[in-house]
């Protein structure tokens, strides 16, 4: 499971100075659970993210995943973590299936454990048409299926999924929604970023909402609900935001 | 650190550089089909146009013929020369082309002659033009013969002989075998060209795969991956090692064919012996291995603190203008350096192969370059692995 206590990042500008993108955030995600993070541009969603990815360092702050500090042990995270953003891109002149195979042999697993996940993760995709066209062939939806293959080739028991519906068609959006359902159902723990409110309500069981890097609400549906004047979610995100506003 | 891992960063990068076009065609078909094509079409027009300018005849204009008969009659005999001794337009003709030289006999000729005083000739051509200097080449040596009957005849009135004009008698010898003026050949050219196609063969790979890596947005995939940050460099930068000396080897082979080839088609090349020892190839390596690790390191270094390719490619710019201006220096005639000057990266590489290819080895110059340069290459490798973990260097945008 992933815990994230009293977690700050600034960054330096000549021009501005010192900036917090992420101010003093607090939350858990537990196993079999989609955890929720909504937020507009430039909330911190991001920085959050590449924290828990090991790609950033926090100012401040205590974040374990698994029990393993994303700091002082980033490469044990790295073991335990899928991540997917937009980001993290594909290589163009490689096919599925060799992409799948290195990320797998670079995260230590042995060649007969891939090959077996790989069939697995391809039939379940429906990706084994195309597993031998190299990436640059490849629509954004086939590309999108190859960057979830991708993340959890080593079977990891944790997922960090940045927006990964965005730019997809509406079958394609499907098939990566109902991909992780599945991986709830499977146990993994799973931090989910979006800004499609239908999406969050559909997946999340936990949702929290951050503006200008702090922690505005947090809590499941029915928590956000109750605190709110509004049955839906997108009017409790506005409800929540002007409040965050007003008090500035 | 993990050499499985650093192998399949390496394996990864070779085969995406490989699977590039642009690589192919700057790789391949440059250097093996392009430059061949290239000199065999400069040598095989170059021989053609001499032949044709050899073969013609030279049509020259004598004006004032009749105070130098002699001489006249000289160049009426030669059979490649057709005299015109008529026409005041010849200025005009000469810049035409339509007459190749003018030759002019003062009045006063045949009288300073005679007065045994040196008499004066003027010859007009034009220097620009190849059947103009053939022709100019023509009538000296027919003046030259010309005023060897002068002097013969001026010293058999004073009862010399022909002798008295020979006081000195000088016979050069070259020593150098066949296979030393080879080297003294290659080492004019050969270290420009070796430092030369290893940058330019690094460039290209050093940005694709780390600026390249940032812009496609591909480098966070691999960060989030359980190999470090030192492993993705030394990876990346032996693939650019490989690729930058195969570029290398593949460039001077194209050019040595090209050059042979453009070569035999002109007239081919005499006095050389174009044979390198083992010892020396082995030598050359022990050099060549620092700086292409140096080459790679820095672009790879370049290329992971620029935002893109094209930021990468503006930073690479003036280190490639160094290295241009570095081995220029390096071929310059009578260049020499002294001790410390072997510490300076690129400089001392080329030097040391010029002492090579001359048959000399310095073993203080070789091992110097050699300590010198991967001191260096160390220090970018580790500067690199120092950019990757920062963060404003792999997020700015």
């Amino acid at each position: 499971m992933i815990k994230v206590e009293g977690l700050t990042k600034i960054f330096y500008d000549k021009k501005r100075g010192k900036t917090a993108a992420v101010n003093n955030l607090k939350f858990n995600c537990k196993k079999g659970q989609i955890f929720g993070l909504l937020g507009p541009n430039g909330a911190g969603k991001t920085t959050t993210l590449r924290i828990l990815a090991t790609m950033m360092l926090p100012t401040k702050g205590k974040i374990t995943v698994n029990g393993c500090d994303v700091v002082k042990e980033a490469s044990k995270v790295r073991r335990q973590i899928g991540f997917l953003s937009s980001e993290t891109g594909l290589y163009d002149r490689f096919t599925p299936r060799e992409t799948i195979r290195f990320f797998g042999q670079i995260n230590g697993m042995k060649d007969e454990i891939i090959k077996k996940r790989m069939a697995e993760i391809f039939y379940n995709l429906d990706m084994e048409d195309f597993q031998d066209v190299r990436v640059n062939k490849l629509s954004t939806g086939m590309k999108q299926k190859l960057s979830i293959a991708r993340s959890i080739i080593h079977d990891p028991s944790v997922l960090i999924l940045d927006e990964p519906t965005v730019g997809l068609d509406i079958i394609t959006a499907r098939t990566v929604i109902e991909y992780v359902q599945s991986f709830r159902a499977q146990g993994k723990c799973i931090i989910y970023s979006t800004h499609i409110m239908r999406e969050a309500e559909r997946l999340c069981d936990v949702i929290a909402i951050i503006h200008q890097g702090n922690l505005i609400a947090q809590g499941t549906l029915e928590e956000l609900k109750k605190n709110s004047s509004s049955d839906e979610l997108e009017e409790i995100f506005f409800e929540l935001i002007n409040q965050g506003e007003d008090l500035k | 650190m993990s050499w499985k891992n650093i192998r399949l960063i390496f394996v990864k990068e070779l085969v995406g550089t490989i699977r590039d076009k642009r690589t192919i065609i700057a790789m391949i078909i440059i250097p093996l089909i392009f430059y061949p094509l290239l000199f065999a079409g400069v040598g095989y027009f170059s021989k053609i146009g001499s032949l044709k300018s050899e073969e013609a005849n030279s049509k020259i204009v004598i004006h004032g013929a009749e105070f130098a008969p002699q001489l006249v009659k000289h160049l009426q005999d030669s059979e490649k020369i057709k005299v015109f001794t008529i026409g005041e337009d010849y200025p005009t003709k000469l810049q035409n082309g339509d007459i190749q030289a003018v030759l002019v006999i003062p009045s006063d000729f045949k009288y300073k002659i005679e007065q045994e005083e040196p008499g004066k000739l003027i010859l007009k051509y034009d220097a620009t033009e190849a059947k103009s200097r053939i022709a100019q080449k023509r009538v000296n040596q027919i003046i030259e013969k010309y005023k060897g009957e002068i002097l013969l005849q001026r010293i058999s009135r004073l009862n010399l002989k022909e002798e008295f004009l020979t006081p000195l008698i000088l016979q050069e010898e070259n020593i150098a075998t066949a296979e030393k003026m080879a080297g003294s050949f290659l080492a004019v050219l050969l270290p420009y060209l070796i430092i030369i196609l290893i940058f330019a063969g690094a460039m290209h790979t050093a940005v694709d795969i780390t600026a390249g890596e940032k812009e496609r947005g591909t480098i966070a995939t691999l960060l989030v991956s359980q190999v470090s940050r030192l492993e993705i460099v030394l990876g990346k930068c032996l693939a650019v090692m490989l690729i930058s000396f195969t570029s290398m080897v593949l460039g001077l082979l194209g050019l040595t064919f090209a050059f042979l080839l453009g070569a035999s088609i002109a007239g081919g090349i005499e006095g050389m012996n174009f044979g390198i020892s083992i010892n020396t190839i082995f030598l050359l390596f022990l050099v060549l291995f620092p700086l292409v690790g140096l080459a790679s390191a820095v672009l790879v270094m370049v290329g992971i603190f620029a935002r893109n390719i094209r930021e990468a490619s503006n930073y690479i710019t003036p280190i490639y203008m160094l290295t241009v201006l570095l081995g220029v220096i390096s071929v310059s005639q009578g260049m020499e350096l002294t001790g410390k000057m072997f510490l300076v990266p690129i400089l001392n590489s080329s030097f040391v192969f010029k002492e090579l290819l001359l048959g000399k080895i310095y073993w203080d110059h070789i091992l110097t370059t050699f300590i010198a340069n991967m001191i260096i290459a160390g220090l970018a490798l580790f500067g690199a692995t120092r950019l990757f973990s920062k963060e404003e260097v792999l997020f700015r945008s």
